[in-house]
């Protein structure tokens, strides 16, 4: 978007009271009055709202799913269409960008030290508005802020530098410690700060459990991802892909795999259209670029000697029983057994918890950490948020667990 | 979980600094330059309470009178004026002065004065006899009272009267208003609200400046006819099939609000609150650069809420930082000496040049120029227009009708 089109975009916003947008944003930014400022020609006044409101507003201006949060619940809508909101935020954030940064304001300081394990949207969504709040935030992390975002947000959905733009901003607000987490150092860090937050994401891929699952050429996704976004030179991907999975993370490993040169994708998912957890855009968008989706299809079995040469499917039916999802359970359909051809497959059916050092923490049935309504897990002064007590979520839900977990953490503090 | 249940309690904390707008005008301190003109908005305290917490440096309160004035209001009375998709583009309302008694208006004065010290609380008055004004003014300069406003020039529901039923349109009566009202002050400015129905508003400028009164607000709401229903030829605001003429503000008078500050800034040495017409911060700084100390919103607030504030304080803290200034002072009377009689304008060579890479060929230009200028520009076949310098003249109506930011610019030919 350029100046005038802002402008004119803005223009439709109808300025609604007690906007369902900013009700809708999981940080709350206050989407009325950016569009009012965008409009009146105040725009680095604009982009200090989105800043004040999401501590990753660079990133989320990229990858946010506008059509399930803001732009889902415009009142516009009901007139002709929604107004772009995601592109307005964009647009003021990238606008500041060309002109010069506002210098945010000295927090004044709070006695007491908060320690945020993970530096990805969560973590640094904590770090953030602890700091507003006057703690001194000591952020562990063995590799470069960025969590998910960093690692395995494919690059031509998140630029590098528009992350870089959000973690060094963030970076004036926090001190962040590089360090591997074990049983011991968990236990030091939790004794030695007043309160913790657990903001480590999950990082470990759940396998399909059947056989064949061990051949060469079978890649869990975050592995592919990671690879792919570290290394897109070095990396060789077959010529036909063949993707397990039904998710965002999927879409992703699908569109990638294109890019790499594949020359087939096929993403296979056991249930229907409607059961899938995707973005509309992204789903049509993997489509738009070829890669093929087969609905109500179930792997059986990986093919192949020492290196993956295909995958046994076989085709599902919706049973009328619903699991806890309330997605209809899928029924294998006997005898409807069928082998695609592949020299890749890559296993993208979520993801669990990798850290084995959370010691006696609850857990949920799924797995996660379990937490209360303030975020505080079974481990008095220790809390979590993000996709370690959710599952995989988007950035903007992660960045606001830790942002409205943080006020949790300054009342349990103030309360002590 | 918190994130979703408690989203109406939260309060972001603030990461921005905020800059200072501060500085001292008429002897008043003012936090910024935004305050409330005398309007429903500033009629019950509650209101005024809620925009004070939300940052307007000061109101004026609604006008109000002696004992006994009739308040005859008749409803509805809002109506608007709405061009092109853009409603309120004009605001008219048939109101009045406020149904409060005096009593409960000092009250309000003296509240909001323990309540908010720092803030700008100033009263507005309007009476007919030199014992009414002289009344009304002390008993609200004794209520705390900053500013007392006398509104010379309230446009609504007067029809047919003599010339001059507005104060302010007679120069005389003006003079001998503003000269009774000062008289009975002890300590706090009084400013005149006049209207730009006159022949000649520096004559009314002057006239308050010799009354001894110490500033205009400029300026009132212009009288007007909202529309007429075609089918039923009932005018707006539409009281059962009749209606009365309005007093029109909001972004329409703008313009008319503009050259009336700087009309009397150019000709008499008197400090100006500005009123009419202002909605954003980038039009404060318009009313500021040609004369105006303060700026007074009534239409954007009735409009959209107080909420506006928060741009009108961040979009002025950009804009001064943009143009290094180091407070709003500076752009007092900017703007003053660039505006000039139509004799000493350079006069110079200017033709129309497009920017081909900018046009989006939706040829706007060629109709306006071939309708109403000088037929200079030449449709093509592919729809990017040519100017024909010869025959163009720069008038500029072209670049006025182009839609696109910067694509039709006037050039100056050596």
């Amino acid at each position: 978007m350029n100046v005038q089109q802002a402008r004119i975009e803005s223009e439709r916003c109808l300025q609604c009271f007690d906007a369902p947008c900013t009700a809708a944003c999981p940080t709350h930014i206050d989407v009325t009055k950016f569009i009012g400022m965008i409009r009146s020609g105040n725009i680095l006044g604009a982009a200090e709202v989105v800043k004040t409101s999401n501590a990753l507003a660079n990133t989320c201006g990229s990858v946010c799913p506008q059509e399930i949060f803001c732009q889902s619940v415009c009142t516009r809508a009901q007139q002709d269409s929604p107004i772009q909101i995601r592109e307005l935020h964009r647009f003021a954030t990238q606008y500041e960008r060309e002109r010069g940064y506002s210098i945010p304001k000295v927090f004044p300081k709070k006695v007491g030290k908060v320690a945020v394990i993970g530096a990805g949207p969560s973590g640094l969504g904590c770090a953030y508005e602890l700091a507003k709040f006057g703690y001194d935030v000591y952020v562990y992390d063995s590799g470069r802020p960025g969590g998910v975002p960093r690692n395995s947000i494919p690059s031509f959905r998140l630029a590098d530098d528009e992350l870089d733009l959000d973690t060094k901003f963030l970076s004036q607000f926090f001190a962040l410690k590089r360090q591997t987490i074990d049983a011991k150092s968990f236990k030091n860090i939790v004794q030695s700060h007043g309160a913790t937050f657990v903001a480590i994401g999950l990082g470990l891929d759940r396998s399909l459990g059947i056989p064949g699952e061990n051949l060469k050429g079978v890649v869990p996704v975050l592995t592919f991802l990671e690879k792919a976004k570290a290394k897109p030179r070095s990396m060789k991907i077959g010529k036909k892909v063949v993707i397990v999975g039904g998710g965002n993370v999927s879409l992703d490993a699908a569109a990638t795999a294109k890019r790499l040169g594949a020359e087939s994708v096929i993403l296979i998912y056991r249930r229907s259209e409607k059961e899938m957890r995707v973005w509309k855009s992204e789903l049509e968008e993997a489509r738009a670029q070829g890669v093929e989706i087969r609905f109500l299809t179930n792997p059986v079995k990986v093919v192949g000697k020492s290196r993956v040469t295909g995958i046994k499917c076989r085709n599902t039916r919706l049973s009328k029983k619903k699991d806890k999802t309330g997605r209809p359970i899928p029924v294998e359909v006997q005898g409807s057994d069928f082998v695609l051809e592949a020299n890749a497959v890559i296993v993208a059916i979520g993801q669990k918890i990798k850290a084995d050092w959370l010691g006696g923490i609850k857990r949920t049935s799924a797995g996660y950490i379990k937490v209360d309504d303030d975020f505080q897990t079974s481990l008095p002064g220790v809390f979590a948020g993000g996709d370690v007590i959710a599952g995989e979520g988007t950035v903007v839900q992660s960045v606001a667990h830790g942002k409205h977990a943080a006020q949790a953490i300054h009342e349990f503090l103030s309360a002590k | 979980m918190r994130c979703v249940v408690e989203f109406r309690s939260f309060k972001e904390i603030e990461v921005y600094p905020t800059r200072d707008l501060s500085y001292d005008f008429l002897g008043i301190h003012f936090e910024n330059p935004f305050i409330l003109a005398a309007a429903p908005s500033t009629d019950n305290v509650d209101m005024v309470r809620r925009a004070f917490d939300m940052g307007w440096a000061g109101a004026i309160l609604k006008t109000t009178s002696v004992e006994g004035t009739r308040v005859d209001l008749c409803y509805p009375m809002m109506s608007t004026f709405d061009h092109e998709g853009k409603k309120l583009f004009g605001m008219g309302n048939i109101d009045l002065i406020s149904e409060h008694h005096i009593d409960k208006v000092e009250y309000n004065v003296r509240m909001l004065k323990k309540e908010f010290p720092e803030k700008m609380v100033a009263a507005s008055i309007m009476a007919g006899r030199k014992e009414d004004w002289q009344s009304l003014v002390q008993r609200l300069e004794e209520a705390g009272a900053d500013l007392i406003e006398c509104s010379f020039s309230c446009p609504q529901g007067n029809i047919g009267e003599d010339p001059g039923k507005m104060l302010a349109q007679s120069v005389s009566a003006t003079e001998l208003t503003a000269r009774w009202v000062k008289e009975a002050t002890k300590k706090i400015p009084v400013s005149i609200k006049i209207t730009p129905h006159v022949t000649d508003i520096v004559e009314v400028a002057k006239a308050v400046k010799r009354s001894g009164c110490d500033a205009l607000t400029a300026s009132n709401s212009i009288q007007a006819l909202m529309g007429i229903d075609i089918r039923t030829f009932s005018p707006y605001p539409s009281l059962g099939g009749r209606s009365t003429y309005s007093g029109m503000t909001g972004p329409a008078i703008k313009p008319i609000t503009l050259r009336t500050i700087a009309e009397i800034a150019r000709n008499v040495d008197i400090p100006i609150l500005g009123t009419g017409g202002a909605s954003t911060w980038g039009d404060s700084v318009e009313f500021m650069s040609v004369g105006a100390g303060v700026v007074q919103f009534c239409t954007v607030v009735m409009h959209y809420g107080f909420r506006v504030i928060d741009d009108l304080k961040s979009g002025m803290s950009h804009y001064l930082q943009e143009m290094k200034f180091s407070s709003p002072v500076e752009i007092i009377g900017r703007a003053l000496p660039n505006i000039v009689t139509h004799d000493d304008l350079p006069r110079r060579t200017i033709r129309s040049h497009i920017d081909e890479e900018l046009c989006i060929a939706c040829d706007l230009c060629v109709v306006a120029c071939r309708d109403g200028g000088h037929m200079a520009i030449d449709q093509r076949p592919s729809r990017i227009p040519s100017v024909d310098h010869e025959r163009c003249v720069g008038c500029g109506l072209c670049q006025h009708v182009c839609p696109v930011d910067g694509c039709i610019s006037m050039q100056v030919v050596p």
